[in-house]
């Protein structure tokens, strides 16, 4: 049993938290899925949060269920946080922000919409919106294929480490701010500030650039762009744009000639 | 996959330097047979081991170099995984993956080892490159520093 804070203001809201800063800390996996050859599917409409994850926990750590369908997820901020496993997760409808983050290894499909930060600091895995989403999509992801089929808000891939972002659509304003490494496809316009401050990373623009940021420029496509393209464009069975546009750090911002050892692991 | 906390890794064996840029070999105390044999990570399937139909996360893994040797960067570590044999001409990527991976696999990245001390939530003590991974993080308890005593005062 881990050790519960001393009481807070949240406690006469009847909200309770550990020392590890969790909620609802006693509250135990459900058990509603119904599980049918591998394969389960639980109703999340009468579900806190805390409670769908956990069950989705119970179903992928202790039954070892790899197949997953969640209905009725309610547009629910923070579902399906925190895997480190292979699974599939169907996801049918909206979820709010946070969804799918910290990921490390599932494939997780939202037939709806999101909100903010989908897939944030996601380290491996698939994680695909039907829909449109909000800003901050893939924030800080440091790898794995995040795609949105619809459009996305400002800030896409804000502080991205790694791993490639596919939008079908629209991006909105800031496009890859201080991206450090991955790949961005955007197969529709992109809002003003693109690329701004970014250190390294690509991003490949399919319709018009508002206004790039500071320090992102443009740079030729090579065959291995190319090859990524569609390649990425193939496997999610997305249109591609008659041309795409290659955009990169323009490097007069390195402040660095050589980057100290420290510094250098912080983009790896 | 690991053999828990006590018998994974001989720290006592371990030479700590105070310079930067820390590898495995010195946080574990000791180099992994796969370092040295390209014929242990061979037979390894990358695609078999990522989600998704492509290399997912290992698209960003290269070989890179650490103190003039040919290493891999272990995120799970934030430490370079040195590779002592030579690397066939037009391959160094693929065997810098196979290489993280076994290693990865093997259960001894050093980050990872120690979920056994540090994770305070219940999770696979590996991660999606192992199934059937032992879980570690149930009975978490905060940390206590020795001879911390709160009354003490400077």
């Amino acid at each position: 049993m881990v050790a519960m804070n001393p009481p807070t203001e949240q406690d006469t809201r009847g909200v309770r938290n550990d020392i590890r800063g969790l909620a609802e800390p006693d509250a135990e996996a459900p058990k509603v899925a119904r599980i049918e050859g591998g394969t389960a599917t639980f109703d999340a409409a009468d579900l806190s949060p805390r409670l769908v994850n956990l069950e989705l926990r119970r179903l992928v750590y202790g039954e070892g269920v790899r197949e997953i369908r969640v209905e009725n997820p309610g547009a629910k901020h923070s579902i399906a946080v925190g895997l480190l496993a292979r699974c599939r997760i169907t996801i049918n409808g909206s979820l709010g922000y946070f969804g799918a983050t910290l990921g490390d290894g599932p494939e997780i499909h939202i037939t709806g919409r999101v909100g903010w930060s989908v897939a944030e600091n996601m380290m491996s895995g698939v994680v695909v919106i039907d829909k449109n989403a909000g800003s901050l999509t893939g924030a800080a992801m440091r790898g794995g294929d995040l795609v949105v089929r619809g459009h996305v808000g400002a800030r896409t891939g804000i502080d991205q480490k790694g791993g490639t972002i596919i939008i079908g659509g629209n991006a909105g304003s800031m496009t890859g701010f201080m991206m450090q490494r991955g790949r961005q496809i955007i197969c529709g316009d992109v809002g003003p500030g693109m690329g701004d401050s970014m250190y390294d990373g690509a991003i490949y623009v399919g319709g018009t650039v508002a206004a790039l940021g500071v320090d992102c420029v443009e740079e030729e496509l090579t065959p291995d762009d190319e090859e990524l393209l569609d390649r990425k464009l193939g496997i999610y069975r997305m249109d591609r744009p008659d041309t795409f546009r290659k955009f990169v750090c323009g490097k007069q911002l390195y402040n660095y000639d050589n980057l100290e050892p420290s510094e250098r692991k912080l983009v790896l | 996959m690991s053999d828990g906390p006590e018998k994974q890794f001989d720290l006592s064996q371990r030479r700590l330097t105070t310079r930067q840029g820390i590898d495995t070999e010195e946080l574990t105390g000791r180099t992994f047979p796969y370092q040295f044999d390209p014929g242990l990570v061979e037979g390894i399937d990358l695609q078999a081991s990522t989600p998704g139909d492509d290399l997912n996360w290992l698209e960003d893994i290269h070989l890179m170099e650490e103190d003039g040797i040919p290493a891999v960067f272990d995120r799970y570590t934030n430490a370079f995984l040195k590779i002592h044999f030579d690397i066939p001409s037009g391959r160094e990527d693929e065997f810098a993956r196979k290489v993280l991976i076994k290693h990865l696999q093997e259960g001894n990245s050093y980050g990872i080892w120690l979920k056994h001390q540090h994770a305070k939530f219940p999770q696979p003590e590996l991660g999606p490159w192992l199934t059937e991974s032992a879980t570690v993080g149930e009975n978490w308890t905060p940390p206590t520093v020795e001879r911390w005593d709160k009354s003490f005062t400077f």
